[in-house]
């Protein structure tokens, strides 16, 4: 009886074509062949022999988008909580284990109470922070007092990380896990032999977890989050970002979650977020490596068929971003190069436009794309450019970027990417440069398939995002757009209502800044600073226009050594007046 | 209709059964311990069967690969920063990277760029401290073409000015982002300490060096190490191996000059004295490493650091740092050792962790205690079981693909490893025993030797955690220096 129902017969004719002597693929496609249990739990399989291991993964299709205010960052926390063990692995006793779990739940319920008293002082204004020590309330401390007693007791019984521990001595690899907005997923690389144990593992920890060692965890999250947003230059500011981008769309909040959130999380919402989006017929299974597809068919079917099919289906993500009305601009001073960031509302996934934009951000980017040979080397206005898009599963973003050259003005290099946007509105891109660009796409195509471990990782991405099979169908893809896809989907996406614009300066003090500056004479510097700092905060042109013309009567009167500072004045005025005139 | 039938059963029963179902019934076994293994024989690919000398002196590792059809050439370079005169700091990466970007003799770097964008050939050139890298990575239907442009960027770099300048501005901005990320003063600071200040590694590039370089440098610099018999080639792909060996005799022939005759890399270092040494930077987690330097890749004791190293923290959950900072303690997101074995000198070990400010005494005692344990206690036999079977089993994946395994036998070929390392590995690692692990941990592993750097919120870190109070000086035997940040364009520290 065949229970696993192959949705892709593979015809023989290939069949026999793998039985020949290895030659060089004709197209950047894989044989990958699509199974279903009945659980719903689905399974993409691609055989490939150059090593005796194999890349073993499983995708759940959930991420921050499928969260609420109140449990940002419950997704990440969850792909933590699937090391702590099982009713099998993480314990000598099982039976206490639980127990003690219970007793821990009691005590934080009772915690949580507290919590909410010091969020109560935190509004009243009389602490600045609930997450400080000293913040907390004299029954909050003699609780966490009762509860690390449960610890200590539970640690007895505890076999710690022994998921990890039984990968490392059967030569597993790279046991690792990643959430992003729309997805969770679990890899590792194994010895080709030890396909089983992988299956016993994770259907293990699917079919009996305990979400042991919870609070503990969502502390070394909170560290998690110091470490990316916090202690990094740009962290929060790109939380911040993202956060203005988004009007409706569950994208708006961070995929490690919101300070706040992190320590309210509760056993009981975990519970319930396990039940919903980690039931079979939410996963799909990626094998990639070293095995017979025969003969791992019934081993998955096994260990997986065993998974229960949830009681309920995933409810659909059914908030749908508005379209943007007005453009929107984000300031920030921050440790780092002066920068210009322009984010335009993209596409989704499985748009029918991800082709045509893709390869539009592909001719904007690199060493001969138009923003380096536009910015970089023409008008000498920026040092550093990126494009590329952001599709994820419900929407997405179209993304450029500049760092702006010492000494120029943001406005300028704001200015310079939009007269290159604008170009590609109204001159179809020559044949010779569409060319160019479909030839990378694939040779690409080719390079994505050079790694096992790199094909599962695509594979589950894609199916994630809701085509997997956009790994073989890309090169054809981008082969067909054409010169007049690209100009409408440039007049369509990236419109002036449609953005949102970060000017990121370098913070006061931060680093030396502005060469031209500190090449004036030192008692002359602070004067002009001044100067240019009212230049750049300058926005109406006919001010501009008038200091321009004050200045250059003064420079005639003026000493010849005061004339390098005036000038430098001037010059910088003319550059502002030029991009306030030009701003579309 | 038969089949639908069939699946409907089935799936009958998987809604009602599972948990009725003992696991036995399913053919499950009720713990993994109880599963078998056909085992895997794996012998490491013979460099002798892909080693070829070509008449201009470059040695060549050479394997076909026809799964795609790509060609993939690297190149190890003998040069070096530690090349560099005093004063051009800088020199040697700004040769390797305008190498690519600044055009070939016969066409500018626009030309250059373009042709090779066209072709979708990637093309990247680079000078490190130790060595210069060149890579090639081609669709074999275009390969001569790309292969003569390759070629030709590695023999007649045109070095153009213009580009040269946008280098050099570039590489001035970026320095002032040296102080923005505290992670990035750690490695800096790290290196600085483990080193010292006089070693090649720590020859800053700073606002005067790079301004004093000049496109005359760069052309002297690439002519006196960039010759083919001071390369070793990694080649893999789709290509007939005899046809390919032709094709690289003939492109990498007639170039001219003598052999270049190389200075060795030095071998001497110089670390700062043991103690505590902290940088101010306003951030709420402190970045810790504590560590101090090991030794050279021909130590007899390699086999068992490496083992040691994996049970103390080099391991991931499965070691004891990690699990006693992390796991058990939830300090932070990141803890863990690390132990490189030098080749031209002496080699560094190391503990990092990050964790919130207040925390930072506590998880460093923690550490702390987890050295001494390795060095006072025989490891269990289990922990030493994992680490030698895990290193054991996954020796295949050094040689997960042709491009790796030749790679591999480049590098070893550029830095002379004793012939028979990775045929002995597997069984050196067998051998290893709870005396070795304690022996070398004694012998490599001193506390009172160590450095500690930490870069973090000074004073908050010295605020503790009111229920271990722990003091950082104290860790460090009271042995106390401050760091000020260094100027970013002069890396020269304010004088206080």
């Amino acid at each position: 009886m065949n229970t696993l129902r192959r949705v892709q017969v593979v015809p023989l004719v290939l069949a026999l074509l793998a039985a020949l002597p290895a030659r060089a693929a004709e197209k950047p496609q894989i044989n990958v062949q699509e199974l279903t249990l009945p659980n719903g739990m689905r399974w993409l399989l691609f055989e490939t022999h150059e090593s005796p291991t194999i890349a073993a993964g499983w995708v759940a299709h959930v991420g921050s988008v499928n969260e609420r205010p109140g449990i940002t960052g419950l997704s990440h926390f969850f792909e933590h909580m699937m090391f702590k063990g099982t009713r099998t692995i993480g314990t000598k006793d099982i039976a206490q284990d639980l127990e003690i779990i219970e007793q821990q739940e009691k005590l934080r319920a009772q915690m949580r109470d507290e919590m909410e008293v010091m969020r109560e002082r935190l509004r009243r204004g009389e602490i600045d922070d609930i997450l400080k020590p000293e913040s907390q309330t004299a029954r909050y401390r003699e609780l966490e007092k009762q509860f690390e007693a449960l610890v200590q007791k539970q640690r007895e019984i505890i076999v710690k990380d022994q998921l990890d521990q039984l990968y490392t001595s059967n030569g597993g690899e790279g046991l690792n896990a990643f959430t992003n907005h729309d997805m969770t997923a679990y890899l590792v690389r194994i010895p080709a032999n030890r396909l089983e144990l992988w299956a016993w593992l994770e259907s293990d920890r699917l079919a009996n977890p305990v979400f042991r060692e919870f609070y503990s965890e969502r502390d070394v999250v909170h560290e998690e989050r110091r470490m990316r947003t916090e202690s990094t230059p740009l962290g929060k500011f790109d939380e911040a970002f993202e956060a203005t981008f988004w009007d409706a769309s569950p994208y708006g909040w961070p995929v490690v979650g919101w300070a706040s959130d992190i320590p309210s999380y509760t056993k009981a919402q975990a519970d319930e977020y396990f039940a919903t989006y980690y039931a079979p017929n939410n996963l799909t299974g990626v094998l990639v490596g070293d095995f017979r597809t025969a003969e791992v068919k019934p081993v998955l079917e096994r260990y997986f068929g065993r998974l229960r099919r949830g009681k309920t289906e995933p409810p659909p993500v059914v908030t749908i971003e508005p379209k943007q009305l007005a453009e929107k601009r984000f300031h920030a001073e921050a440790e780092t190069s002066p920068t210009v960031r322009v984010w335009w509302k993209g596409i989704g996934f499985t748009h029918k436009d991800r082709g045509a934009l893709d390869l539009l951000t592909d001719l904007l980017s690199g060493r001969t794309g138009r923003l380096y040979k536009g910015l970089v080397l023409g008008r000498q206005v920026a040092n550093e450019v990126t494009a590329a898009i952001d599709p994820k599963k419900y929407a997405g973003i179209v993304q450029m970027e500049a760092v702006v050259k010492d000494g120029k003005d943001p406005a300028l290099v704001e200015q310079a990417l939009y007269e290159e946007i604008e170009r590609l509105k109204t001159e179809p891109v020559p044949p010779e440069e569409l060319q160019k660009i479909k030839n990378q796409a694939k040779a690409n195509a080719y390079r994505r398939l050079s790694s096992p471990l790199f094909i599962m990782y695509q594979l589950m991405v894609y199916d994630a995002l809701g085509d997997w099979k956009y790994i073989n169908a890309y090169a054809d893809e981008v082969d067909a757009v054409t010169a007049a896809d690209l100009q409408r989907v440039a007049k369509e996406y990236l419109t002036r209502e449609n953005r949102t614009v970060g000017i990121f300066l370098r913070k006061e003090g931060a680093a030396p800044a502005d060469p031209e500056l500190a090449a004036l004479p030192a008692q002359a510097q602070a004067m002009v600073k001044q100067s240019l700092q009212r230049v750049e905060a300058e926005t109406d042109p006919a001010k501009l226009r008038e200091g321009i013309a004050r200045m250059q009567e003064a420079a005639a009167q003026a000493p010849a050594e005061m004339k390098p500072a005036i000038d430098l004045i001037v010059k910088r005025a003319q550059e502002r007046l030029a991009a306030l005139e030009s701003k579309k | 209709m038969k089949t639908l039938a069939a699946v409907l059963v089935v799936v009958v029963v998987a809604v009602a059964g599972p948990a009725a179902v003992p696991l036995a019934a399913q053919g499950i076994p009720d713990h993994p311990s109880k599963l078998t293994f056909k085992p895997i024989a794996f012998e490491p690919p013979r460099p002798a069967d892909h080693r070829v000398v070509l008449k201009n002196g470059m040695v060549v590792f050479i394997a076909e690969d026809k799964t795609l059809p790509l060609v993939n050439i690297g190149l190890t370079v003998r040069a070096g920063s530690y090349l560099e005169p005093p004063g051009k700091e800088g020199l040697a990466a700004l040769t390797g990277s305008q190498m690519r970007r600044g055009g070939t003799k016969s066409l500018t770097a626009e030309q250059l760029d373009e042709r090779l964008d066209f072709l979708a050939a990637n093309v990247g050139t680079g000078i490190g401290d130790t060595a210069g890298t060149a890579s090639l990575n081609a669709l074999a239907d275009n390969l001569d073409e790309s292969l003569r442009l390759f070629v030709e960027i590695l023999r007649e770099p045109r070095f153009q000015e213009d580009r040269l300048a946008l280098a050099k501005e570039q590489a001035l901005q970026d320095m002032k982002k040296r102080n923005d990320d505290p992670a990035d003063i750690e490695r800096l600071e790290w290196n600085a300490l483990l080193y010292g200040e006089g070693h090649f590694t720590n020859r800053f590039v700073t606002q005067a060096s790079l301004a004093a370089i000049t496109r005359d440098d760069l052309v002297q610099f690439h002519r006196a190490y960039f010759h083919p018999a001071n390369m070793i080639a990694a080649v893999s792909g789709s290509f007939d191996r005899a046809a390919m060996i032709a094709k690289l005799e003939k492109a990498f022939a007639g170039w001219p000059g003598p052999k270049p005759a190389v200075p060795p890399v030095p071998a001497a270092i110089q670390s700062a004295r043991p103690g505590l040494y902290r940088v101010q930077k306003d951030v709420p987690q402190g970045r810790v490493t504590m560590g101090l330097p090991s030794v050279r890749r021909d130590s007899p004791d390699i086999y068992a650091l490496e083992v040691m190293n994996e049970i103390l923290g080099g391991s991931g959950f499965t070691s004891r740092i990690t699990r006693t900072v992390r796991s058990n303690e939830g300090l932070a997101y990141s803890a863990g050792s690390g132990l490189r074995f030098g080749v031209w000198y002496p080699g560094s070990f190391r503990v990092v962790f990050q964790s919130k400010s207040r925390s930072v005494p506590y998880a460093l005692s923690l550490v702390v205690d987890e050295i001494k344990r390795i060095r006072e206690q025989p490891v269990s036999a289990e922990e030493l079981d994992t680490i030698k079977r895990s290193l054991v089993e996954t020796f295949p994946s050094n040689f997960a693909s042709k491009a790796q395994a030749m790679a591999i036998f480049a590098s070893d070929e550029y830095t002379g490893r004793a012939p028979g390392y990775w045929t002995t590995y597997r069984d050196r690692i067998r051998a290893v025993t709870p005396a070795d692990v304690q022996r070398v941990a004694r012998a490599h592993l001193e506390p009172d030797k160590m450095v500690i750097l930490v870069v973090g919120n000074q004073a908050e870190i010295d605020v503790g955690d009111d229920k271990h109070p722990v003091s950082l000086a104290a860790l460090a035997n009271s042995r106390v220096t401050v760091l000020p940040l260094r100027d970013p364009m002069t890396m020269k520290r304010p004088s206080s």
